[in-house]
C-alpha cells in the first residue's frame, strides 16, 4: 500500500507539468475554437459561435487550404529528402562503412543551431548581393545567376525544404547509424557469403532489420514537419505571397497578427488530428513489445 | 571442388597477432580440422578464407585463382558461423533457400531442396517458424542446412555442432561424416572438440597463438605429437606430463624416484609423456612402482585412477571391471613403446 501511496506521489509532479503545459492549453484551445475569440473585441473570448470557425476554415478561406498544401508538400518533401539522405549518409558513417572518422562529430554541428538561426543564416546565404550559395549557384547553373531566389515562389519554397533538410539531417542520420549498428554483423556477413551483392545485403537484410527505427525517423521528421515554424518565419515570414506559409505559421498569423484567436485555435485543432494519428504511431514503434 | 592455399597468411590488430604468418595446403577434397584452444585463431584464418576478413599478409589461393581482392560472394563458399548469423526476419525456409535465391536457382529447384537439407539436419517441422522460436540446437542446424544446400567450392564450418545435445551431436557427426563423403567438397572445420577432429578430420592441424602446431592425420596428431602443447592438447584425459630428468637411461622424477628405462640421453631436466591408455594398472608390488589412488571414477566403459605420484598426479586407464578405491594402492608400470620425451625449455618433442 505505501509502495502505491509513494508510486503516485512520485509521478505527481511530472503529470502536473504535463497538464499545465501540454493538456491545459489544449483545453483552452478547444474552447476558445467556438468563440468568436477576436483579440480586439472585449468579451469576445467567451461569445460562443459554434462550428463557424470550422466551417469558416473549410468552406471560405482558400489561404487555408494554400497552407494545407504548402504543409503537405513540403512535409513529404523534405521527410523524403531528409530519410534518403540520412540514410545514405549512415550508411557511409556506420561502423564498417566506408566514412567513419571525426566526421561523424562534425555532423552534429548544424542540429547544434536553433532553428530560427539556421532560418537566418540561410536568408544571408540566399542574398542576391553577397549570399555565398546564391553565387555558388549562379556558377554552377548560369541560368539561376540572377535570379532572386526568395523573390520567386518555387524557389524560395526550395530554399526552405533546403534549409530544414540541412538542419534535420545530422540528428536523423546519427539515429540511423545507431540502428544499423544494432543490425547484427554476422547476418550481414552470412548474406555476403551466401553470395548477395552489397545493394541485395541492403535490401534483404539490413533494410528489414532496420525497419523499425527507419519508422521511428520517417514518422518524428513528419510530426516536425507538420509543425515547422521557425525557419518559415525568418526565411520568407511565409511569402513570397503565400507561397510558403505553412500551416503553424498560417495560424500565428491569424492569431497574433490579426487577433482572430479563436479561429487560429480551430485550425490549430485541426492540425492535431493528423499529429495524434503520428504521436500514437510513434509510441506504437518506440515502445513497441518485442 | 578446389583445394585452398594459405601462403604466409597474417592477421594482426595493431600489435597483436591473430594468425602469425602461416601457411597450409588444403587439398582438393579434404576435410581439413583446424583444432585449438579458445583464441588462438580459428575463426580469424577462416574468415580471412571467406574474405570477411582482410589478410594483414599473404596470399590465399582456391583452386587456381588468387582470391584476396575477391568479394566473399565471389569466392562460393559456404560457411557456418559461430554464431550462427541467421536472418531474424526470415523464416527457417527462406533462411535456408536465401543461398540458392540470391544465386538466381530456379524458383521450382528451391523448395525441393531446401526441404532436403532440413531433412538432414532433422529441422522438417520447423520451416514456418523465425529463428527467434528457436533453441540454441536448433538455430545452428538452421545454419548447417543453409550451408548444405547449395555446392560451393568449400565448407566452412565454424564449431557447426558446438550447441547441440551430446546424443545429436553424434548423429550429426556422422550425418557430416557421411554428407562429405558423399560430396566431396574441400571442408575446413574450426572445433575445440577433439573427439570431432579425430572422427572427421581427414587431417588436423593443431593451433596455438595463431601458430599451426602440427599438421597431421588424426592418427600423426594423436600418436606421434610434434611438441609439448600438441601432446597435452590431444587426447581425453590429456596426456599425463611428468617432469624429471633422464639418468643412466632411465627417467627419474623431480622426487628422485627412478620409473622407467628410456633410450635417451641424460638430461638434467625432461618431461615424459605418457597416455593413461598407455599404463597398465596391478596390484601393489606387481608394477613398476606402487602408487597411492588419489581419486577412483568410473566412467562405464573403463575406470580411470588419479594416483599420487610424489608431489605429481597421473591418471591412468584401468579395465572396465576394476573397482579400487581411495587411499588404496596398486602398481603401475608403462608401456615403454608409447613414451614421449619433451624438453621442458623449447617445448619440443625428443625422438627416442
Ligand atoms: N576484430 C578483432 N580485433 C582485435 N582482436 C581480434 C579481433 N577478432 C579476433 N581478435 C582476437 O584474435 C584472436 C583469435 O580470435 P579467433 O576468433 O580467431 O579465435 P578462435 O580460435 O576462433 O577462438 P574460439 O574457439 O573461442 O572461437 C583472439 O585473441 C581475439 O581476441
Ligand atoms: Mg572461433
Amino acid at each position: 500500500m505505501r509502495d502505491n501511496t509513494l508510486k503516485y506521489l512520485l509521478v505527481l509532479p511530472a503529470v502536473v507539468v504535463v497538464f499545465a503545459t501540454a493538456i491545459w492549453p489544449l483545453i483552452e484551445a478547444a474552447r476558445l475554437s467556438f468563440t468568436v475569440g477576436r483579440l480586439n473585441r472585449p468579451g469576445s473570448l467567451e461569445q460562443y459561435l459554434g462550428w463557424e470557425n470550422y466551417t469558416w476554415a473549410f468552406l471560405e478561406e482558400p489561404a487555408f487550404w494554400n497552407s494545407v498544401w504548402v504543409t503537405a508538400v513540403y512535409t513529404i518533401l523534405t521527410v523524403g529528402l531528409t530519410t534518403i539522405m540520412a540514410l545514405g549518409l549512415a550508411l557511409l558513417l556506420a561502423p564498417g562503412g566506408r566514412l567513419r572518422s571525426s566526421a561523424q562529430t562534425l555532423l552534429i554541428l548544424p542540429f547544434a543551431m536553433s532553428p530560427a538561426l539556421i532560418g537566418v543564416s540561410f536568408r544571408f546565404m540566399f542574398n542576391p548581393e553577397f549570399g555565398l550559395f546564391d553565387a555558388f549557384f549562379g556558377v554552377l547553373i548560369p541560368p539561376l545567376a540572377d535570379v532572386s531566389w526568395l523573390a520567386d515562389p518555387n524557389l524560395a519554397f526550395a530554399v526552405v525544404v533546403m534549409a530544414d533538410v540541412w538542419g534535420w539531417i545530422p540528428f536523423l542520420t546519427l539515429v540511423l547509424i545507431g540502428g544499423l549498428a544494432s543490425v547484427p554483423r554476422d547476418t550481414v556477413e552470412a548474406a555476403q557469403v551466401d553470395g548477395a551483392s552489397g545493394w541485395r545485403v541492403f535490401r534483404d537484410i539490413t533494410l528489414p532489420q532496420l525497419g523499425p527505427v527507419l519508422a521511428v525517423v520517417i514518422i518524428l521528421k513528419s510530426i516536425f514537419s507538420l509543425k515547422t515554424f521557425d525557419q518559415v518565419f525568418m526565411l520568407t515570414n511565409g511569402g513570397p505571397g503565400t507561397a510558403t506559409q505553412t500551416l503553424s505559421h498560417y495560424i500565428y498569423f491569424n492569431g497574433m497578427k490579426y487577433g482572430q484567436i479563436g479561429y487560429s485555435a480551430a485550425v490549430a485543432w485541426l492540425m492535431v488530428i493528423p499529429m495524434i494519428f503520428l504521436t500514437y504511431a510513434y509510441a506504437k514503434f518506440v515502445f513497441r513489445k518485442n | 571442388m578446389a583445394e585452398i592455399k594459405l601462403n604466409n597468411l597474417t592477421k594482426r590488430w595493431g600489435d597483436f597477432v591473430g594468425v602469425d604468418d602461416q601457411s597450409l595446403h588444403i587439398k582438393d577434397r579434404e576435410f581439413l580440422v583446424l583444432l585449438g584452444p579458445s583464441g588462438c585463431g580459428k575463426t580469424t584464418t577462416m574468415r580471412m578464407i571467406a574474405g570477411l576478413e582482410d589478410p594483414t599478409a599473404g596470399e590465399i589461393w582456391i583452386g587456381d585463382r588468387m582470391v584476396n581482392d575477391d568479394l566473399p560472394k565471389d569466392r562460393d563458399v559456404a560457411m557456418v558461423f559461430q554464431n550462427y548469423g541467421l536472418y531474424p526476419h526470415m523464416t527457417i525456409f527462406e533462411n535456408i533457400a536465401y543461398p540458392l535465391r540470391v544465386r538466381g536457382v530456379d524458383k521450382s529447384e528451391v523448395k525441393p531442396r531446401v526441404e532436403k537439407a532440413a531433412e538432414q539436419v532433422e529441422l522438417t517441422q520447423f520451416l514456418d517458424r523465425k529463428p527467434k522460436a528457436l533453441s540454441g540446437g536448433q538455430r545452428q542446424r538452421v545454419a548447417l542446412a543453409r550451408a548444405i544446400v547449395r555446392t560451393p567450392k568449400v565448407f566452412l564450418m565454424d564449431e557447426p555442432l558446438s550447441n547441440l545435445d551430446a546424443k545429436l551431436r553424434v548423429t550429426m557427426r556422422a550425418e557430416l561424416k557421411h554428407l562429405s563423403r558423399e560430396l566431396q567438397i574441400t571442408t575446413v572445420y574450426v572445433t575445440h572438440d577433439q573427439i570431432e577432429a579425430m572422427t572427421l578430420a581427414d587431417r588436423v592441424a593443431v593451433m596455438k597463438h595463431g601458430v599451426i602446431q602440427q599438421l597431421g592425420t588424426p592418427d600423426e596428431i594423436y600418436n606421434d605429437p610434434a611438441n609439448l602443447f600438441v601432446a597435452g592438447f590431444i587426447g581425453s584425459p590429456a596426456m599425463n606430463l611428468i617432469n624429471g630428468s633422464v639418468r643412466n637411461g632411465m627417467f627419474v622424477t623431480t622426487g628422485g624416484t627412478q620409473l622407467v628405462k628410456l633410450d635417451a640421453a641424460d638430461r638434467a631436466k625432461a618431461i615424459l609423456g605418457v597416455r593413461a591408455d598407455d599404463m597398465q594398472v596391478h596390484d601393489a608390488g606387481q608394477g613398476d612402482i606402487d602408487v597411492t589412488i588419489y581419486a577412483f571414477e568410473n566412467t562405464g566403459e573403463s575406470t580411470l585412477l588419479t594416483v599420487q605420484w610424489g608431489k605429481q598426479r597421473v591418471i591412468a586407464r584401468g579395465d572396465r571391471h576394476l573397482r579400487k578405491d581411495q587411499d588404496e594402492v596398486v602398481g603401475i608400470s608403462l608401456d615403454p613403446d608409447h613414451l614421449y620425451l619433451f624438453d621442458p625449455e623449447t617445448e619440443d618433442r625428443i625422438r627416442i
